[in-house]
């Protein structure tokens, strides 16, 4: 036991003197790592800090919130050198500032902001909202009525709304002739589904409505539902969401009025997550407190990719 | 005999748990500041698992608990977005509580359902009860006020000294003020020492006088205020409350009390027993990441941890059963 201990406490000697040549230890702490998202992004995380050499430890809490604080708190004890956190900053506050005590940077790997947060890593969801807004206006040349699916209790989707309000309030023969909050409670597709066959019925005449804008996936399947229940596909009503989810991909590779989504790129935002860490041990001042990483446009030229 | 040697054979198991910790992570594990951390880190299944030991006392068990701290929390957190100050609101989520673990008390006392199946039921209800006050979501930022999470992340200054300061946090207080109250009312009153009776033998409780009914279904309401204390605490750590943030809680908490149990002479639930029990959970956790242990070895280990010791100690009762 004794010698154990002594190689040990030698090792950790020879690592303190030679400095920058140890290996960095870098800890990734989520309670997701079983959803497929946050999956992807470790993935990407992990590839890139192999090429960089670091010592990466993965720890997953299983859902439970309060124990990624409390995994913070003794990856801080341990003293790596840096924390990259997947779950909403409000929550682990406690966690965090454990970790601004101690100097250790946290960077957030889709996280959210936060003051204790060094830089958050994550896609921009107004640039996805504009370039769904767009792909509206521009397949409708500019004119007719639009339908819109929102939900602005939720602040990662509001933004998403309001950039498609300004788009479509910069054309002035475009009319959203409904905003539309779903109940979420059932995962959105049934509620959407039931309030779009409202809307079809108050817009009977064919060409009545020209496209569905949404902010999410679900909706925009709620809608086409809806649209082919009502024996109205024909008329070419355009429906866009965002997140590309597998559902939505087939939905646009089937060629019918679910045209477009957009698909975050979730291992980019690993890979980002890792070099973003890598310039903030080698000491530099980050100036952006969130760095996007590019997302892509799902038609049906490339939603079989 | 065999109940010292069992007893011995748990004390031997936990330190050398420490001991293995101690000569892994020399420079961290045996420090002020690391234990701080782990007795906060255990402080809301500490207060589970001591209020689990009253029912355990009489031979049942809870399986409620989890489901009610997640309940706890967000009726909490409800009654902020109602405006309701934070004593109000505090108020509330602990009448929850101790209405939810009567009602227990009311199926396995008066009704006589089994308590594996009654609590199994309002496991199920209360849980149901969380999504419908919370509409299944998260209630955070800032409509959980900023006193009311601030507590959690604060406690008694220990040291001045350069450096982050040292505090004995108050969700750490917390729990030790809970698991004094019940040791107090289960190890030093007539009131506890009839639950062990009943625990002991219930019909010879009952021959010999004893409020049986009376006395189960008052247990109970224990392992309701309790499991509500402990899902305000988890609310405040995490500032915010969500339906299912403390159904964790449940199984730890009563794995705690078979571990705690491991230690005492008799083989029956106490109150520092199952404390100790707990603070090993908690190390192996705080331990195990230090090393860097995969989590879900991790999970495997403790698991294992657990059927060793309780096995060792099952072992321990047959032998006595066999020589007697």
């Amino acid at each position: 036991m004794m010698a154990t201990r002594s190689i040990f406490t030698s090792a950790v000697l020879v690592a303190g003197l030679s400095g920058a040549a140890a290996a960095q230890e870098v800890a990734v702490i989520t309670p997701y790592l079983s959803q497929p998202g946050t999956q992807f992004y470790v993935d990407g995380f992990e590839a890139r800090a192999e090429e960089l050499g670091w010592d990466v430890n993965v720890v997953d809490t299983a859902g439970d919130v309060g124990a990624v604080i409390s995994r913070i708190e003794d990856v801080v004890t341990r003293g790596v050198d840096a924390i990259v956190i997947s779950v909403d900053p409000a929550q682990v506050g406690a966690g965090l500032q454990t970790a601004a005590d101690a100097g250790i940077p946290v960077v957030g790997m889709d996280a959210g902001s936060d003051p204790l947060v060094a830089v958050n890593i994550t896609s921009n969801g107004y640039a996805m909202a504009a370039e769904t807004a767009v792909y509206v206006a521009n397949r409708i040349g500019g004119e007719g009525n639009v339908v819109m699916f929102t939900f602005d209790p939720f602040p990662p989707v509001q933004v998403r709304g309001v950039v498609a309000d300004a788009i479509f309030g910069n054309f002035p023969d475009i009319e959203v002739i409904d905003r539309i909050t779903p109940d979420v409670s059932d995962g959105g597709i049934a509620d959407s589904r039931a309030q779009m066959e409202a809307v079809l019925a108050a817009n009977p005449e064919p060409g009545g409505i020209a496209a569905v804008w949404a902010a999410w996936d679900q909706p925009a399947l709620g809608a086409l539902q809806a649209i082919e229940a009502a024996g109205r596909a024909e008329e070419g009503i355009v429906i866009t969401g965002i997140d590309a989810n597998p559902q939505a991909r087939d939905a646009i590779a089937d060629g019918g009025n679910f045209e477009a989504s957009v698909a975050q790129d979730f291992e980019g935002i690993g890979q980002t997550t890792a070099d973003t860490v890598a310039r903030i041990l080698a000491g530099e001042e980050l100036r952006q407190r969130v760095i996007y990483v590019p997302t892509e446009l799902v038609t049906a030229a490339n939603a079989a990719d | 005999m065999t109940g010292a040697l069992r007893r011995s054979a748990g004390i031997v198991g936990m330190v050398a748990i420490l001991l293995f910790f101690t000569v892994s992570l020399p420079d961290t594990f045996l420090t002020l500041r690391n234990w701080l951390n782990i007795s906060q880190q255990i402080s809301m299944l500490a207060v589970v698992a001591v209020t689990m030991t009253v029912v355990m006392a009489m031979g049942d068990f809870d399986l409620s608990v989890g489901s009610m701290a997640s309940l706890s929390g967000v009726v909490a957190a409800a009654a902020f977005l109602q405006g309701w100050p934070i004593p109000a609101a505090l108020g509330l989520s602990l009448v929850v509580g101790l209405m939810g673990g009567v009602f227990n008390g009311v199926m396995v006392a008066l009704v006589g359902i089994l308590p594996f199946v009654a609590t199994l039921a309002t496991l199920t209800v209360f849980s149901g009860l969380a999504f419908l006050v919370s509409d299944g979501r998260t209630v955070f930022g800032r409509d959980i006020p900023s006193a009311f999470s601030d507590f959690a992340r604060s406690g008694l200054p220990l040291s001045s000294g350069e450096g982050p300061a040292l505090v004995l946090p108050n969700l750490t207080l917390v729990a030790l003020g809970v698991a004094l109250v019940v040791w107090v009312v289960l190890e030093q009153t007539t009131y506890g020492r009839r639950l062990y009776a009943l625990g002991g033998n219930t019909e010879a409780a009952r021959l010999a006088g004893l409020p049986v009914q009376a006395l189960r279904l008052s247990a109970y309401a224990f392992t309701g205020v309790g499991a509500a204390i402990a899902g305000l605490m988890y609310a405040s750590r995490v500032a915010s409350a969500n339906p299912t943030q403390g159904d964790g809680l449940m199984l730890t908490a009563i794995a705690s009390v078979f571990l705690g149990m491991t230690l005492t002479r008799d083989g029956s639930p106490r109150v520092f027993a199952t404390l100790a029990g707990v603070l090993v959970l908690g190390v192996l956790d705080n331990g195990l990441t230090q090393m860097r242990v995969d989590s879900y070895v991790r999970e495997v280990l403790v698991g294992a941890i657990i059927l060793v010791a309780v096995g060792m100690s099952a072992l321990g009762r047959g032998s006595a059963l066999r020589r007697s």
